[in-house]
């Protein structure tokens, strides 16, 4: 068993500047909402020690989280971000395939029993005995559940990994389930969104390599770090939303103005993510910053929540196209309806029975 | 005609004052509640800085919250150990086979027209005790409950987060929990119309002023007079 390079080493090998590192480290501090005197720890947990194997399995998935983790803006060039972490199995960025691949996937379970981590993008189709994901003949399931036996970790990644997205989406054809319900032994941390920010996947990752543990989790087990802000509390256009200087359609003055845009169906006041701080692309802008409203894509069950430009919901147990208040104005109309029936039906029981009191008073 | 036989002081000044903080403040919720899932007055002219429109909203909608969980909390308190005949839980026990006797169904079948005495009770009828529990005290408690974990949400961690954020994990996600404080919201002025028309028809049939009774607490007797509570 070879000896793991550092981060610092293979920073170097690749002519990563001292200046450069340092950087990297201090900017990873701040993500991490850690005091500048833990900097050195960063720096010092770079130098030191290994990187940590990971092996990053695919389930049903689109491979979006892959793509945001290699454009890691920080540092600069993209393939050392690449190597933050000792990516050792990875089915679609490995130059290995098929039994090969699978050997290495293997002998890493062997050599790192309890100490790699299992990061997985997508979730798991349960249906049919998992028959909607396979890999080299077995189902995603069991090789999900095999590898996570061995490893020390399991980092979700990504809406689908975390919560299900959209395979998961009613009706859910394949029984697509999230990876937090099926890994129940081992520590897992959800990293949603769809894709996650990508210092938000390596922030993680850092966390877990400067303190031998992960990060602090909420109640939905993200990482409180960069899923503890409401984008709504954080979002650069939040005085026109106190202000009630609302978008109302694409092409209107409020739009190009660049006002709120909660009645376009934004859905920032209910979604946690980093994107309102970190943003994307390298900070250039994130959604609500190019103009159009937050999908909530980092929330549970977002697809189920439609439609995106509408701020009124759907009730989903009711159907589509059947908000809170058309449903309320029913039901109200249905109660007036009913009362006013109920009161021609006491007014021919009064006069029948007033009828009849006069009829034997007669008698 | 009936006679009136006697006044009976039946609604306590405690009962009275609550009745209608709850009233003003339901109403006050309902309309800024529905404003804030649907502003629809047109926007200022100037800076977004000038206004708070939509802030005031919210405002007033969370400053009414408290003022309506307080009463509520307070009527809970004089539900259960205030020294009430009529205003007290007492004999609501719909949890026994004994409660859903021959009082309820002879109310019921009065409401349907199956029966022609139309019973008059001096506090709530069984029906309306189980319509009250159903629509002010399970609705109001759902209100609050989802209410506060959504006013916890700015701030995870802290004090509501920390005691109403379960709350959230019940619903799946936070959206599907606004989704349904909105729409359990309308569950009021449905009770609404049914309160009202259930008042104005007791008070029509069975001449009991029953209509006046929440603002002077006296309810007329007007002949024979069916005893529920305890």
């Amino acid at each position: 068993m070879e000896k793991k390079e550092t981060f610092a080493e293979v920073f170097e090998a690749r002519g990563v500047k001292r200046r450069d590192f340092l950087k990297f480290c201090s900017l990873m501090s701040v993500y991490l909402g850690l005091a500048p005197t833990m900097v050195p720890r960063i720096v010092s947990a770079m130098e030191k020690k290994p990187r940590i194997p990971v092996i990053w399995l695919h389930g049903l998935e689109c491979t979006c989280c892959s793509e945001s983790f290699i454009r890691s803006s920080h540092p600069i060039v993209a393939d050392i971000v690449l190597n933050m972490i000792s990516l050792d199995y990875d089915d679609t960025l490995s130059a290995a395939a098929g039994f090969q691949l699978e050997e290495i996937r293997k002998k890493i379970m062997k050599e790192y029993k309890g100490k790699f981590i299992l990061a997985v993008e997508g979730n798991v189709p349960l249906k049919d005995n998992g028959v909607y994901c396979t890999i080299n003949g077995e189902s995603f399931l069991d090789v999900l559940k095999e590898t996570a036996a061995d490893a020390m970790a399991v980092i979700a990644w990504g809406s689908c990994a975390s919560f299900g997205c959209v395979q998961s989406a009613r009706p859910n054809p394949t029984g697509a389930t999230p990876v937090h319900k099926i890994i129940k032994n081992k520590p897992v941390v959800n990293v949603p969104g769809c894709p996650p920010i990508a210092e938000v996947m390596t922030g993680v990752i850092t966390h877990f390599l400067t303190f031998g543990k992960l990060p602090d989790l909420d109640r939905l087990k993200r990482p409180k770090t960069f899923y503890g802000v409401r984008i709504h509390d954080k979002c650069e256009r939040r005085p026109y939303f106190d202000a009630g200087m609302f978008v109302e359609s694409f092409d209107d003055d409020g739009a190009r103005k660049g006002w709120c845009l909660y009645k376009m169906g934004c859905k920032g006041p209910t979604t946690y993510n980093a994107c309102s701080s970190i943003k994307w692309n390298e900070g250039v802008s994130f959604p609500i910053g190019s103009g159009h409203p937050c999908l909530g894509c980092s929330e549970p069950d977002f697809w189920d929540n439609g439609p995106f430009y509408t701020r009124r919901a759907d009730v989903s147990f009711v159907g589509v196209n059947s908000n809170a208040d058309k449903i309320g104005v029913v039901a109200v109309g249905a109660a007036a309806a009913g009362m006013a029936a109920h009161a021609i039906g006491t007014a021919i029981k009064k006069g029948t029975s007033e009828s009849k009191t006069v009829e034997t008073e007669e008698d | 005609m009936a006679r009136i036989i006697e006044e009976q002081y039946v609604w306590r000044l405690p009962v009275r004052i609550y009745h209608w903080i709850n009233a003003l403040s339901i109403a006050v919720l309902f309309v800024t509640g529905i404003y804030m899932a649907f502003p629809i007055i047109s926007p200022p002219v100037g800076e977004a800085v000038w206004y708070h429109r939509m802030a005031w909203v919210r405002y007033i909608h969370f400053g009414t919250a408290f003022i309506f969980i307080a009463n509520f909390l307070f009527r809970l308190y004089w539900a259960l150990f205030g020294n009430d005949r009529y205003g007290r839980f007492g004999g609501f026990k719909p949890w026994l086979p004994a409660w859903w006797g021959q009082p309820f169904k002879e109310q019921l079948a009065s409401y349907l027209f199956l029966k022609k005495e139309e019973p008059d009770y001096c506090g709530h009828n069984p029906v309306a005790a189980l319509t009250h529990f159903l629509f002010v005290f399970l609705g109001s408690w759902f209100m609050i409950l989802t209410g506060l974990a959504m006013y916890g949400e700015n701030n995870p961690g802290g004090f509501l987060d920390t005691m109403f954020g379960w709350v959230v994990l019940l619903f799946g996600s936070s959206l599907t929990m606004h989704t349904m404080h909105h729409l359990v919201a309308w569950v009021f002025p449905v009770y609404l119309i049914l309160h009202l028309y259930a008042v104005v028809r007791h008070d029509i049939v069975n001449r009991s002023s029953i209509t006046s009774s929440i603002i002077t607490g006296y309810k007329n007797r007007v002949e024979e007079c069916a005893e529920y509570a305890d």
